[in-house]
């Protein structure tokens, strides 16, 4: 697609062996689109860290709604938006947990990593419920 | 891709080689390697990072986890890595102040730290 928007949508299981099926798929989508190799790598990991966010935030819920990925391709960029049925929580929430065997559950982690490799980031709760992560590279 | 780990033994360092893709789904076979590894008394560990082609915050986690682990036996646990993608995901979260890392499972086991 060379022109005009184009929008793809996935929807996943929610387990955590899907993420990469998101990963590959959007770097696909993503090379198609002419987006340079260092942006397809910053947009894999900044996809796994939203899809792996929205995958344990259903588990805290308990809950087992798909999780919903949606690519959307303009001239400006490429829009991904993640989306879950989990807990909604504060994506401002500096509280860094440690599990009873001393590992890092990784928030603060992850949190920094899609600052820094996402142009602009958005987290925030979703209509109907769960939590939204909207993702944009700019061309 | 899946994940691969094989370990192997240089001096008194045991090194742990890991390859393919560290995810969320995969870094729990990652965490209970370290995990089998330092209670069986390894404690001076060097990760060998150089075949892994993805990695994200939930293996940062993990390897964060087994440094304080090995600290707690006051061991080491240094990193093998040359990939310019890899190396930028520890910069941007500031794990190149916490980490050792390497440019050759060599240079890690012969180094004090």
């Amino acid at each position: 697609v060379t022109s005009g928007v184009a929008q793809v949508e996935i929807e996943i299981p929610s387990r955590t062996a899907y993420v990469a099926v998101v990963r590959l798929a959007l770097a696909s989508l993503a090379r198609s689109a002419g987006l340079d190799e260092e942006l397809v790598d910053d947009l894999k990991i900044a996809v796994s860290e939203a899809c792996a966010n929205a995958v344990l935030s259903n588990e805290d819920a308990d809950g087992d709604a798909p999780v919903t990925v949606t690519w959307t391709q303009s001239s400006d960029g490429v829009v991904v938006e993640v989306g879950d049925r989990g807990a909604v929580y504060d994506p401002t929430s500096t509280a860094e947990e440690v599990d009873s065997q001393g590992f890092s559950t990784r928030s603060l982690m992850s949190s920094s990593l899609l600052k820094s490799l996402v142009e602009e980031c958005e987290i925030g709760p979703r209509d109907g419920g769960g939590m939204r992560t909207r993702l944009f590279f700019g061309r | 891709m899946e994940l691969s780990l094989a370990t192997r033994a240089i001096a008194e360092h045991t090194v742990l080689e890991v390859g393919g893709e560290v995810d969320v789904y995969t870094a729990p076979r990652l965490r209970e390697r370290l995990v089998e590894l330092i209670d069986g008394g390894a404690h001076h560990i060097v990760v060998d990072l150089n075949r892994v082609d993805f990695l994200d915050s939930t293996g940062l986690g993990v390897l964060v986890g087994a440094l304080k682990r090995v600290k707690a036996h006051d061991g080491s646990l240094s990193l093998v890595c040359t990939q310019d993608k890899i190396l930028k995901i520890f910069k941007i979260t500031g794990l190149t102040k916490v980490f050792p890392i390497h440019g050759s499972v060599e240079q890690a086991a012969s180094s004090d730290e």
